[in-house]
């Protein structure tokens, strides 16, 4: 689509902080007055700071895939095939059996020579940009609190999401579209709680995206006029801006008003440069062989089409449900998972790398947690929150390394290890925001994303 | 110090000591903005990295040096004072902050930010607003000192007498005028009778006036129109609707509710007890003792039971009874939480849920006072249960625990025994057991259900070796231990059932009727009732002007802010108490007033300096809820079904023309047109609603097919095409719209918009009508009042 109003996609450059802060004291009272004022303090950090990062894209496994199958192969477990040593006995949601070895292959990869298994021949190709955490760990083994510990940093619904934090810490850099998009071809499990904004301004909630349909209406409520071509509408908002300034004149003036006056015309814009944005007939086909075919590579080429456009956060699920849920024929479900992500991903990080995005677009890749090493229903595994394997790449990570480890049978984060109110707080600060800092005053006391916890993984960092 | 630093800071606190709000004196004498530059920034930094070894509670006491009150802070320690006001290159706290000699925090240095805040603060002078004793949280909560905080003491006011006061028409005017006067502003006239109208039809009712009505009221020449037009309005069901919606965002009311227990009640029976208690005209203390313990009280029959829906129709959440036993409790320690949250903030303006894992650290609330009151909330639990007295219930109950014991057990048995011919028949034993006892008439009951709380006490306790339950224990209330640090698996000490210690007049007395739940009703209405007033007072004020005289209207404590006119607040909410809590009693002093009856229109004189109008110089404009505004645009186009009550229905199908209030609202995924219209998030208590600006609201506006059917309705109820000018039409939509004449130049416009080609055939002619229209509807004049 051939935009005829330059102005219509201008981007406003990115934000700092100090002119952020001013734009929200003008707003006034558009926001919670309290919960400004301490949100103002708040990213005072990011001028220490500098985040090399400005956007996030999260590839979420929802379901919990298996770090055994993929970055952390354990070759004591051959030795107990079928057995529960001490440390194969911990306990996760279900009854499980004896010790199940990995089939999968394993070979160090790229110059880094990062190990990964034969299920992800295509990320091997881009080992060397991204860095292994193998020491993740949660709080519990449901997927329930799990699903809110990661997308909320908290066991329980009621507090706002990493996307909505980041969304309120930064704001957006494109006022066309939202800041924070959630591309889910279904509804994960707790979801839309999991992408809540909860006591921060309701626009700083993820916008969901079912993108198994790229209809535009469907994208953004309410986009598209039915009735009224361009031109014609065009007119109609002419006559409604010249009542409303009228309006406006006639009471002496007024912010509320006059904003509202603002924020037609930005609505007017966004009808055609959301539509824009959604239209992947727009990329040439050797980008879209590239991607490959099918709902999540469709969804990976969105988020990057959704970065180059300036929204702040995306997370893309790998589909509704729980479909990494792997809870029996672990093997063969594997293989298919694995190929419906391996391709479009690497493709993404090269395609970022390739456009100069990758510097600056942080990468996150992982479940809610992980999966056991021992058996469950003789093929298939159970839950595991003891330890797991999530990954970062690009945004001020460095690439090609591993960080962590789990213990002999990959069930339990020994070493270096990474909680997820760790993941969180190392996620804020690659976005140059302290973690300690970003505070929202509600209910009386001001709350944060990683709660009192967090450590932010210094020796991940460029 | 960088520059960017020094610019944020100065951000931080506008340093003009002339500032509007600065007219609010504390009674250090210190600029309000000075005060609360002290509370938000300093205050909090001293608690959390000097009190633990220079306050009251030290033991022992470093350096001899108390940072927790003004004068111990002023005179400083050992080594003699710590703050040279205006100079801190000369303040030894300084130099100790900066680790310049002395090092202070020892262990961990304050980060760069909290260093510059408390220069900022010693180069402003060291303003300090706290005044006598330590800060309230550091001080027993049945101090004096704690008693005597704004919120929490007994009712003081003496009415000003302005001189040559020709414009007060209540007691409510002449405080205002009191303060107009100090600060060299003078009140705005009075509105306009057109304007008025609008503007008490959408307080009061939630709908704009129709035509007639303007007509009637304009021409209304008797004294006390205004008044007969009030109370026309009070008595309309319509105004239980509107108000009714104003609870339920404190209630955190929700239709659906996911969670960890599947429901059969209908929670809109709630909303409609609600609307129907608010039409009726209770007092306040009634409207609120029934919601908590309606069950409890002998002159409210069993059929007032959906008032207890307010506990009722909390949140709960996942609770996985396979899990270790610790994830468990502290699942139900987080909704036990909610529930102390939604109590304490509703109903006292308190945030007691910071009082979970230690005392408050503000307010004079105690680690005990939190257990206190959850205790008696873990005594009552959230249940299904019919409209009906217990000699109907109490055989449910049974007939329902029986098939829940047997439905457990079977799953087990088929879990654990082996599949033989004989094991199977005893499966289908219990099953046709299950059959028989829900086909029974106890089981299988008529009576209405209803989401509500009983009396029964809550506890989560091991079930063999790998699995948890949940028991209720009947009519055995419970009192909790403290959990030490927050963690339910660390018990503290015991603590019975009661009511707050610092709102307690006397003895600290334990409840002892059941949960609890009535004493605690009784104590609210009685030791707490200046707060308890206090804070609905100012609640029912800021839907009526916008803003509340306690601009934090779920936070009375000493975090939240102080009142703009503390003795018209005061006033108010005696002459309240002593008018039976009547809510409607306040409606009326509130709307009768002058200061009520202002115009709104913007004055240069005002914007300079009160831009905020907390002095309220003109009557602040206001954009309309979307609850109000998709009600208006039904109304305006003769659609609006204006049936009462019953189950909630679908607010995304373009046809349902009930008032929004009876949209179906869902906990985990909120209707599209009220999410993105600011509706709060129905999970927890919402202290006020934030209006938000955005271009999404705007594509509603424009695009949406509500929108495109109300225009196309709106023709119709005008007439379009019926073969009258064109000018006639536009007077007509102007009137049924704006209660008023379209201006020439906007004749103008709209006859320049609609005539376009002459040429048009019908069609095109009406759709162009139809677009104007629109425009109209998603106007500032429709969306705003003035």
């Amino acid at each position: 689509m051939i935009l005829d109003d330059p102005q219509a996609t201008t981007r406003i450059p990115q934000l700092d902080p100090l002119s952020r802060r001013a734009m929200i004291g003008r707003l006034g009272g558009g926001l919670g007055a309290t919960g400004v004022a301490s949100a103002l303090s708040a990213d005072q950090s990011l001028s220490h700071y500098g985040g090399k990062a400005r956007r996030v894209i999260q590839l979420f496994m929802n379901g919990g895939p298996y770090q055994g199958d993929l970055f952390d192969p354990k070759p004591a477990l051959k030795k107990f095939e079928g057995q529960r040593p001490p440390g194969a006995t911990l306990r996760t949601e279900r009854i499980t059996a004896g010790l199940l070895p990995s089939i999968r292959k394993f070979a160090p990869r790229g110059n880094s020579g990062v190990i990964v298994s034969d299920l992800l021949p295509e990320i091997s190709r881009v080992i060397d940009d991204v860095c292994v955490l193998k020491g993740c760990h949660s709080d519990n083994p449901n997927h329930n609190p799990a699903m809110f510990l990661m997308n909320c940093g908290a066991l329980t619904s009621a507090v706002p999401s990493v996307g909505s934090w980041v969304s309120y810490g930064l704001g957006s850099e494109n006022r066309n579209l939202p800041s924070y998009v959630v591309l889910a071809t279904g509804y994960p499990v707790e979801a839309p709680l999991t992408w809540t904004s909860a006591f921060l301004p309701n626009h700083h909630q993820g916008t969901h995206i079912n993108h198994s349909n790229l209809a535009p209406e469907k994208i953004i409520p309410f986009l598209r006029n039915a009735r009224y071509d361009r031109k014609v509408q065009r007119r109609q908002l002419d006559l409604l801006g010249q009542l409303n300034r009228k309006h406006l004149e006639n009471r002496g003036g007024g912010d509320r008003l006059a904003s509202r006056i603002q924020s037609m015309e930005t609505a007017f814009r966004m009808q055609f440069e959301a539509t824009d944005a959604f239209n992947l007939e727009q990329e040439s086909k050797q980008t879209r062989d590239a991607y490959g075919t099918g709902k999540f590579a469709n969804g990976c080429l969105l988020a990057r089409r959704l970065c180059e456009r300036g929204v702040r956060y995306v997370q893309l699920y790998y589909d509704g449900g729980q479909p990494w849920d792997t809870h029996n024929n672990h093997n063969e479900r594997m293989v298919t998972l694995t190929r419906n992500v391996d391709r479009p991903i690497a493709s993404l990080i090269a395609d970022l790398k390739q456009r100069g995005l990758l510097e600056d677009t942080l990468v996150v890749w992982g479940g809610e947690f992980g999966r056991t090493p021992v058996s469950e229903n003789g093929n298939g595994r159970d839950h595991n929150h003891h330890g797991f394997s999530m990954w970062m790449a690009g945004g001020g990570v460095r690439g090609g390394m591993t960080y962590g480890e789990t213990d002999d049978f990959g069930f339990k984060a020994v070493t270096d290890k990474v909680h997820v109110h760790d993941v969180h707080a190392t996620m804020l600060h690659l976005l140059g925001i302290d973690h300690t800092q970003l505070t929202y005053r509600y209910a009386g006391r001001d709350f944060r994303l990683t709660d009192v916890y967090g450590r932010v993984v210094n020796e991940i960092l460029v | 110090m960088t520059p960017r630093l020094l610019i944020a800071l100065v951000l931080l606190l506008p340093a003009d000591g002339r500032a509007a709000d600065d007219r609010d004196k504390t009674p250090g004498k210190i600029p309000a903005k000075q005060a609360e530059f002290f509370e938000r920034e300093v205050r909090p930094l001293f608690v959390k990295h000097c009190f633990e070894c220079h306050s009251a509670k030290s033991k022992p006491l470093q350096g001899g040096l108390r940072l927790d009150t003004r004068k111990d802070t002023r005179k400083g320690g050992e080594s003699g004072p710590v703050i040279v006001p205006g100079k801190p290159g000369e303040s030894l706290l300084i130099d100790a902050v900066r680790h310049d000699g002395i090092k202070m925090p020892p262990k961990r240095k304050l980060t760069p930010r909290e260093i510059l805040i408390l220069e900022r603060w010693v180069a402003l002078g060291a303003p300090d607003p706290r005044t006598g004793g330590p800060s309230l949280s550091a001080v027993a909560p049945d101090s004096p000192q704690a008693r005597a905080w704004w919120a929490f003491r007994p009712f003081q006011s003496s009415v000003p007498r302005p001189t040559d006061d020709t414009w007060s028409r209540n007691r409510i005017d002449r405080f205002v005028l009191y303060r107009l006067r100090e600060n060299r502003l003078a009140p705005s006239p009075s509105a306009d009778r057109r304007t008025l109208i609008r503007r008490l039809s959408f307080d009061l009712v939630g709908l704009g006036p129709t035509p007639e009505d303007v007509d009637a009221f304009v021409a209304d020449d008797a004294p006390g129109a205004c008044d007969r037009l009030v109370e026309r309005l009070l008595a309309s069901p319509a105004y239980g609707e509107h108000w009714g919606r104003f609870w339920l965002d404190k209630a955190r009311y929700a239709d659906a509710l996911p969670g960890f227990e599947s429901s059969t009640a209908n929670p809109w029976r709630y909303r409609d007890w609600v609307v129907r208690t608010l039409n009726e005209g209770a007092g306040y203390d009634d409207f609120v003792s029934r919601q908590l313990a309606t069950d409890l009280i002998k002159d409210t029959g069993p059929d007032d039971l959906a008032a207890l829906g307010f506990f009722g129709l909390s949140p709960t959440y996942w609770k996985e009874l396979k899990l270790d036993i610790s994830l468990v409790r502290e699942t139900v320690a987080k909704e036990l939480e909610e529930r102390v949250d939604v109590f304490g903030r509703t109903f006292l303006g308190l945030t007691l849920s910071c009082s979970r894992c230690h005392d408050h650290k503000f307010d004079p609330i105690s680690n005990r006072d939190y257990y206190a009151i959850g205790g008696v909330l873990m005594s009552s639990r959230p249940v299904d249960r019919p409209l009906a007295g217990d000699d109907v219930w109490l055989p449910i109950r049974e007939a329902r625990e029986q098939v829940r014991n047997l439905t457990v057990g079977l799953a087990k048995m088929r879990e654990q025994l082996p599949k033989t011919a004989a094991n199977k028949k005893r499966f289908k034993q219990i099953e046709a057991k299950i059959a028989a006892i829900r086909k029974s008439t106890e089981f299988a009951s008529n009576t209405v259900m209803v989401r509500a709380v009983e009396e029964a006490s809550i506890h989560v306790v091991p079930d063999g070796p790998a699995r948890n339950r949940i028991e209720f224990r009947h009519g055995k209330p419970r009192d909790l231990h403290i959990h030490i640090r927050g963690n339910p698996m660390r018990k503290g000490p015991l603590v019975p059932r009661r009511f707050l210690e610092v709102l307690t007049a006397g003895k600290l007395t334990p409840f002892r009727q059941g949960s609890g739940r009535l004493e605690l009703a009784r104590a609210m209405f009685t030791d707490g009732h200046p707060l308890v007033a206090r804070v609905i007072v100012n609640r029912i004020w800021e839907q009526h002007f916008g803003q509340g005289l306690v601009r934090t209207p779920s936070n009375f404590g000493t975090q939240g802010q102080r009142p703009s006119h503390p003795g018209l607040l005061d006033d108010l909410s005696a002459r309240f108490v002593a008018h039976n809590w009547s809510l409607k009693w306040l409606h009326r002093e509130i709307t009768a007033s002058a200061a009520y009856r202002q115009s709104s229109r913007n004055r240069p004189d005002g914007q300079a300096s009160d831009p905020d109008n907390r002095l309220l110089w003109r009557f602040t404009p206001r954009r309309l809820a979307i609850e109000p505004w998709r009600d208006a645009m039904l109304q305006v186009t003769g659609s609006l079904d204006q049936r009462l009550g019953g189950a909630a229905g679908n607010l995304g199908d373009d046809n349902y023309s009930r008032r929004t209030l009876y949209g179906k609202i869902d906990r985990k995924t909120l209707s599209v047109i009220l999410k993105m219209h600011d509706f709060p998030d129905p999970g927890a208590h919402s202290a006020r609603r934030k209006p938000t600006t955005t271009p999404v609201q705007q594509l509603f506006a424009m695009n949406s097919p509500f929108l495109f059917q109300r225009a196309d309705r709106l023709a119709t109820v005008i007439g379009i095409g019926n073969g009258k000018p064109l000018p006639s039409h536009i007077h007509d939509a102007y009137r049924i719209l704006f209660q008023r004449q379209p201006g020439s130049d906007e004749l103008a416009l709209g006859e320049r918009f609609l005539s376009g080609n002459p040429a048009a055939d019908k069609r095109q002619r009406a759709a162009r009508w139809s677009r104007y229209l629109h425009a109209l509807l998603a106007s500032n004049e429709f969306l705003f009042v003035d």
